[in-house]
């Protein structure tokens, strides 16, 4: 069954192949991070990844970034955030220019928003297991919004 | 043998009569009247195991210091009780809580644990043969590991040169340095393989930057060395690494540089917060820190040398053809501004804004800008 995205459904099924996953996630080590993804365009939407310890323990969407403590926020236009997934699902792992890193950085195509530095830290502390609980993506069927 | 000791322990004779003793049984015990106030100890969270900081109770606690050590002068770990007498002193010269700590430092080093990798095993070396890269790809990058091969060098030497003066009762910033040697070494071994891995192996060294890492490990103080290493050279290396993921010839490579990115991360972290600290509790060392700088990031500008410089854009432009250099002066134009940028907004959250204006690194900023303009003409 294909999973809209962007949805909480979709995040969650991120989550649950995440935690399904421990051999993984363990070996990438302890992850501490609320995350914050926003998907802008005409319906523009918010979503809070919490991740602890091995897991990603709650996925919710938020009305204003205030409504939760984000460490930091990658922000992009959905059609982006499609690139990126479609680069993901093609090879498996997204091609150079589209992993999180890259994005972030080469030509700041995806914007980093926090307020404070330790959190924005965390985004490069954390990136091998945030970038693999996206990777979850690889085989699943997407239905854009 | 420089040490000798106060006392020849293989002659002492009290001590022999007593161990005489012992074996026939006849026990003193007065050492069980030590016994101490309990403390309750145990995983705040389970999933996490028993950390670093569940162990910060009653006099086990760093709050419970004093803000300089005077009564420790050997390795007593903190919290035990102190030999009223004879204790050897080992000479720690970094005594004073702000002389080493950080904001954070335990979560750090509890992280650092949780972090590792392995060299070996964890980067997929066997998929390099599936992929055809071009010699003059292939030379640029070793060239470009040889530098980073020679740079991870020391940042493994400088904590390790100073953990022992640190005073043992500061022993999760201890661990936590020691983590970062282990990651450092483990940076040198990556690049060092990945030069060998497909034959060209380590190309050129270099004198311009082994002068510029000279400047780290003779800073005159923890806290100058820390901020040479941490903040000011990891933070460019942390730039420089994110920007290496994109120009990676392979999978392979993307994968090396994201998991030394994590840990190199985690030591400006650990960097940011100790200055931070310092700067919070101790301003007096201001001035000092600024003078220091000064200089260092004049050094820094060592590690930029022509050799590194080419083959980054040959990398970043992927060939030698026109096109590919343009394109290549661009790339590497446009990450350099972001590791002087950087650097500045960590400056400035660790309590050092001024460096924005009087850092020699802007010269080197503005010539950058005006380069790449030429270049784009
Ligand atoms: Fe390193």
């Amino acid at each position: 069954m294909a999973l809209k995205f962007p949805s909480v459904d979709f995040f969650r099924e991120l989550a649950r192949r995440m935690n399904a996953d421990r051999a993984t996630f363990e070996k990438l080590g302890f992850c501490d991070a609320v995350m914050g993804v926003r998907v802008l365009g005409k319906a523009p939407h918010l979503y809070a990844l919490t991740f602890e310890v091995y897991d990603c323990t709650e996925v919710r969407e938020l009305g204003d970034a205030s409504e939760a403590e984000l460490d930091f926020t990658l922000q992009a236009p959905a059609e982006l955030w499609r690139e990126m997934l479609e680069s993901i699902r093609q090879h498996g792992q997204p091609a150079p220019q589209y992993t999180l890193n890259s994005l972030s950085h080469i030509g700041d195509r995806m914007q980093v928003v926090y307020e404070d530095p330790e959190g924005h830290d965390k985004l490069y502390r954390f990136m091998a297991t945030i970038q693999a609980y996206f990777d979850n993506a690889r085989d699943l069927e997407i239905e854009w919004a | 043998m420089s040490y000798y000791g106060t006392n020849d322990y293989s002659y002492n004779s009290d001590f022999a009569l007593r161990v005489r003793d012992m074996k026939k049984g006849n026990l003193d015990l007065g050492w069980l009247d030590q016994a101490r106030e309990r403390f309750e100890v145990r995983p705040r969270d389970p999933r996490r195991g028993l950390e670093v900081s569940d162990c910060e109770v009653g006099p086990y606690a760093i709050d419970a210091m004093p803000e300089v050590i005077r009564d420790n002068r050997g390795i007593t770990p903190r919290g035990a009780i102190l030999p009223v007498s004879y204790q050897p002193d080992l000479g720690p010269t970094l005594n004073r809580k702000t002389d080493v700590w950080a904001y954070r430092v335990q979560r750090y080093w509890e992280e650092a644990v949780s972090r590792q990798w392995n060299v070996s095993t964890d980067v997929p070396w066997q998929d390099l043969a599936k992929y055809d890269i071009p010699l003059e790809l292939e030379i640029a990058f070793c060239q470009l590991c040889t530098l980073l091969s020679e740079v991870e060098m020391i940042a493994t030497d400088l904590p390790a040169k100073w953990s022992h003066h640190m005073n043992s009762y500061f022993q999760e910033v201890k661990g936590f340095i020691s983590s970062q040697c282990l990651d450092e070494a483990r940076h040198s071994e990556v690049f060092r393989k990945r030069a060998l891995a497909n034959g060209v192996g380590l190309l050129k060294a270099s004198v311009r930057s082994e002068h510029a890492l000279k400047g780290i490990l003779e800073a005159d103080s923890y806290s100058e060395g820390s901020v040479f290493l941490h903040v000011l050279g990891e933070g460019f290396i942390l730039t420089l690494f994110r920007s290496s993921e994109f120009i990676s010839p392979t999978p392979v490579e993307q994968r090396m540089f994201q998991l030394v990115m994590q840990d190199e991360a985690r030591h400006v972290s650990y960097g940011l917060q100790h200055l931070k600290y310092l700067m919070d509790n101790a301003p007096e060392h201001r001035a000092q820190i600024n003078l220091f700088l000064d200089e260092a990031e004049k050094l820094l500008t060592g590690l930029f040398n022509s050799e590194q410089l080419e083959a980054m854009i040959v990398l970043g432009g992927k060939g030698t053809k026109p096109e590919n250099i343009r394109r290549g002066v661009e790339a590497v134009g446009a990450f350099q501004g972001k590791q002087i940028l950087e650097y500045f907004q960590r400056c400035e959250r660790a309590g050092l804004p001024e460096r924005r204006d009087r850092s020699p690194l802007l010269e080197l900023q503005h010539q950058m800008i005006a380069a790449l303009q030429a270049a784009q003409a």
